[in-house]
């Protein structure tokens, strides 16, 4: 019965439909499934997509699609582990967002959703975010690694402002920081401090691993 | 059930007003009954004779009355299947549809200087392969891809080259005539099994020359569809103006498509624009000339009007080399005549003119033929794709459509990705060595080469094939076409463990 429950789970994911992820991740906290449990098939899931979409068989769709049905989960699943005190294995803790003024959403979903592929935790603070909040995030989720994404010129000068706030705030050694988006280069990303560039997603799961050394 | 290719969704281009159509139709009509055509072919005089003709056999010239010509074309198909190998694959021509072809290439090129060179007998084969593994290549016209190959003498060469794409495909195939080529031809397709389109080019202005008729007659006993083209230079063999062009065109390929229709009623017939402005400076057909693609248009416009299916066989660039020049060429050349209401267009492969022809080209003319397919299938409207509903669920920002289920499904139905254009960005493209559309092609070719896997023939047809080859041969020997020491080379082409494949 518990197999059925996390294979539904897996499936909903796969198939892009949230309703049905939330819905299996409500019946594994009812049947009191172990919750870790429900996190690796969900990471199984996710994993199949962003492999599809790095051998060009996927595409975006797919990709934010099973995204969208993951996140739809997680809360939920997330909830549970907490309640019962459980440990999720990871490969490290991911804030990622883009910067204040930027309205770009794709190529960080992008990124977020191949981070999760992966093995990290990654919790997606959205679009247009501003240095504060990055700040506030870190905190919360105790993060190991801040991800940052501008795709105008107008807004890459806001990355160099959330490494100066949290400079300020004394967690730049906290945590690594990865950059991409149209408007980065290495060049600009060396500049301003950053640990890591990427210009693909995919090559943003390299680099996450890199950075914390795994 | 015939092959898919495209269809045309919208109305056609007119280029014409109805007062034009009607000039150049009255103008063609007076053509053909007070100048008349020269016929070489004494049978072909006498048809058209008791068919109500005047006929100067001293002149060999043949004057069609208005009325005849008119009945003709009623009497000739609007639309017709035409039989491949493989059932699947045989085409609907006319109407809407809209299929492509292989062009036909005298040799080969060198992929690093550009330079022609003669195809050998593999490369030859490797590219009638490549023609059949291309999805959007649904016919192989004559001399498709090599005029010849090494080690063949030149009296074979359409023979050969037929054999290749009967082993090698089982899409739709074309055959030319020349020395009585057309009888083995057919002879072959009879003991086959299948069906073969034939060819009928007549001779600008206004002549049919005795072979060319020859063919016609052979071709209706058989049964078999035939293309009728004619090939003229704008300036040269027909008149420099456009109107004028389309008159003499017209003339030739009526002529050849009044006789079809007196030997066997309801004949399958395809009438062809293939007319270039002369390049008054070299005297070369002018291959991409913007000029031909107004023709087309023109031409198209009134054979739409006889209700008979169009052939476009013209994507020939002169450009030597898939460079910026290729590409307009041949993209204006297939937009032109799809957007005319050509049913069939023979584009793939030709690197330049009919004088080299290259499989990494096919490939790259591949996408073209999907990108220009994909507008003839123009846009669907309905409920589903006004998405008005879709559009209250997503909203203003920051709702964004990319994660809807809408978008999973319709992208892929509406969009044409094609197979070899760069379309990575900058890092991207840097990382991964600056490849071009060029490089992706080759990769393609190779590809192909080692996955695709032709359907081969039943060692009966293959056997069949072989001997009606092999009493070609002897034919042509006796007759002297061949010499002594071109057929001791020939053998010699044949020793290779993997004939005929190399």
């Amino acid at each position: 019965m518990n197999v059925e429950v996390l294979e539904n789970l897996k499936k909903a994911i796969i198939e892009y439909d949230s309703e049905g992820a939330a819905s299996w991740a409500k019946k594994v906290v009812q049947d009191r499934i172990d919750p870790t449990k429900a996190i690796d098939v969900m990471t199984v899931a996710i994993r199949q997509i962003g492999d599809g979409f790095s051998r060009g068989e996927l595409f975006l769709p797919d990709l934010v699609g099973a995204a969208d049905a993951m996140s739809a989960a997680t809360p939920i699943i997330e909830e549970e582990i907490k309640r019962v005190g459980a440990r999720r294995e990871s490969l490290g803790t991911v804030v990622i967002g883009t910067v204040y003024g930027d309205i770009h959403t794709i190529g960080k979903t992008m990124v977020a959703t191949l981070l999760q592929a992966d093995g990290f935790v990654v919790n997606d603070l959205g679009i247009n975010v501003t240095a504060e909040n990055f700040v506030e995030g870190i905190k919360k989720y105790n993060a190991d690694i801040l991800a940052m994404s501008s795709l105008m010129t107008t807004t890459a000068p806001e990355q160099r402002k959330v490494i100066e706030t949290l400079k300020k705030e004394s967690l730049r050694d906290k945590v690594k920081i990865m950059v991409g988006g149209g408007a980065i280069t290495q060049e600009f990303a060396d500049s301003i401090g950053a640990d890591g560039y990427e210009p693909t997603a995919v090559g943003a799961m390299k680099l996450a691993k890199r950075l914390v050394g795994k | 059930m015939a092959l898919k290719g495209f269809t045309r969704n919208f109305k056609p281009l007119e280029i014409l007003t109805e007062e034009q159509v009607e000039a150049i139709h009255r103008g063609t009509l007076e053509v053909l009954w007070v100048t008349g055509v020269r016929v070489e072919h004494e049978r072909a005089l006498k048809l058209f004779e008791k068919n109500g003709c005047k006929v100067d056999y001293d002149e060999m010239r043949v004057r069609i009355p208005p009325a005849l010509v008119e009945e003709c074309i009623r009497k000739a198909p609007s639309s017709f299947h035409a039989e491949a190998r493989d059932g699947k694959k045989s085409l609907m021509l006319g109407d809407n549809n809209f299929y492509f072809g292989g062009a036909p290439g005298l040799q080969s090129v060198d992929l690093d200087t550009w330079e022609p060179r003669v195809a050998t007998r593999k490369e030859n084969y490797d590219s009638v392969t490549v023609l059949d593994a291309l999805p959007n290549v649904h016919f192989l016209c004559p001399y498709t891809p090599y005029f010849g190959f090494e080690g063949v003498p030149p009296c074979m060469a359409m023979l050969e080259s037929q054999a290749a794409r009967i082993r090698n495909s089982t899409k739709c195939i074309c055959v030319g005539f020349s020395n009585d080529s057309e009888v083995f031809a057919i002879k072959m397709a009879q003991a086959l099994g299948i069906e073969i389109m034939g060819t009928c080019a007549t001779a600008p202005p206004l002549a049919m020359y005795r072979d060319a008729a020859e063919s016609l007659f052979r071709f209706a006993e058989a049964g078999f569809p035939l293309r009728i083209l004619s090939g003229q230079v704008m300036g040269g063999t027909a008149p420099a103006t456009i109107a004028g062009g389309v008159i003499t065109n017209n003339a030739e390929v009526i002529t050849g498509l009044v006789l079809a229709q007196l030997i066997r009623p309801g004949m399958r017939v395809l009438v062809k624009d293939f007319s270039h402005p002369m390049n008054m400076n070299t005297g070369a057909p002018g291959f991409g000339s913007i000029v031909a693609c107004l023709h087309n248009a023109a031409s198209n416009q009134i054979f739409r009007k006889y209700g008979v299916p169009i052939d476009n066989a013209t994507c020939y660039p002169n450009s030597k080399m898939p460079d910026y020049q290729c590409g307009y060429e041949k993209a204006l050349r297939v937009l032109v005549a799809g957007l005319s209401g050509a049913n069939l267009l023979l584009l793939h492969g030709s690197v330049h003119g009919e004088l080299t022809y290259h499989s990494v080209q096919a490939i790259l003319d591949d996408d073209l033929a999907g990108m220009v397919g994909r507008f003839m299938e123009g846009i669907e409207v309905n409920n589903e794709t006004l998405a008005v509903d879709l559009i209250e669920e997503v909203g203003p920002i920051p709702g964004y459509f990319l994660n809807k289920e809408h978008t999973r499904k319709w992208w892929k139905l509406e969009q044409f990705v094609p197979k070899v254009a760069d379309s990575l960005t900058y890092p991207e493209w840097m990382n991964t060595g600056k490849k071009s559309c060029l490089d992706y092609a080759k990769e393609r070719m190779e590809e192909i080469l080692t996955t695709h896997q032709p359907i081969p023939l039943t060692p009966s047809q293959e056997e069949d094939l072989e001997r009606i080859l092999e009493e070609a041969r002897r034919y042509y020997k006796e007759r002297g076409l061949i010499s002594e020491e071109e057929m001791a080379t020939y053998r010699e082409s044949m020793k290779s463990p993997n004939y005929p494949y190399e």
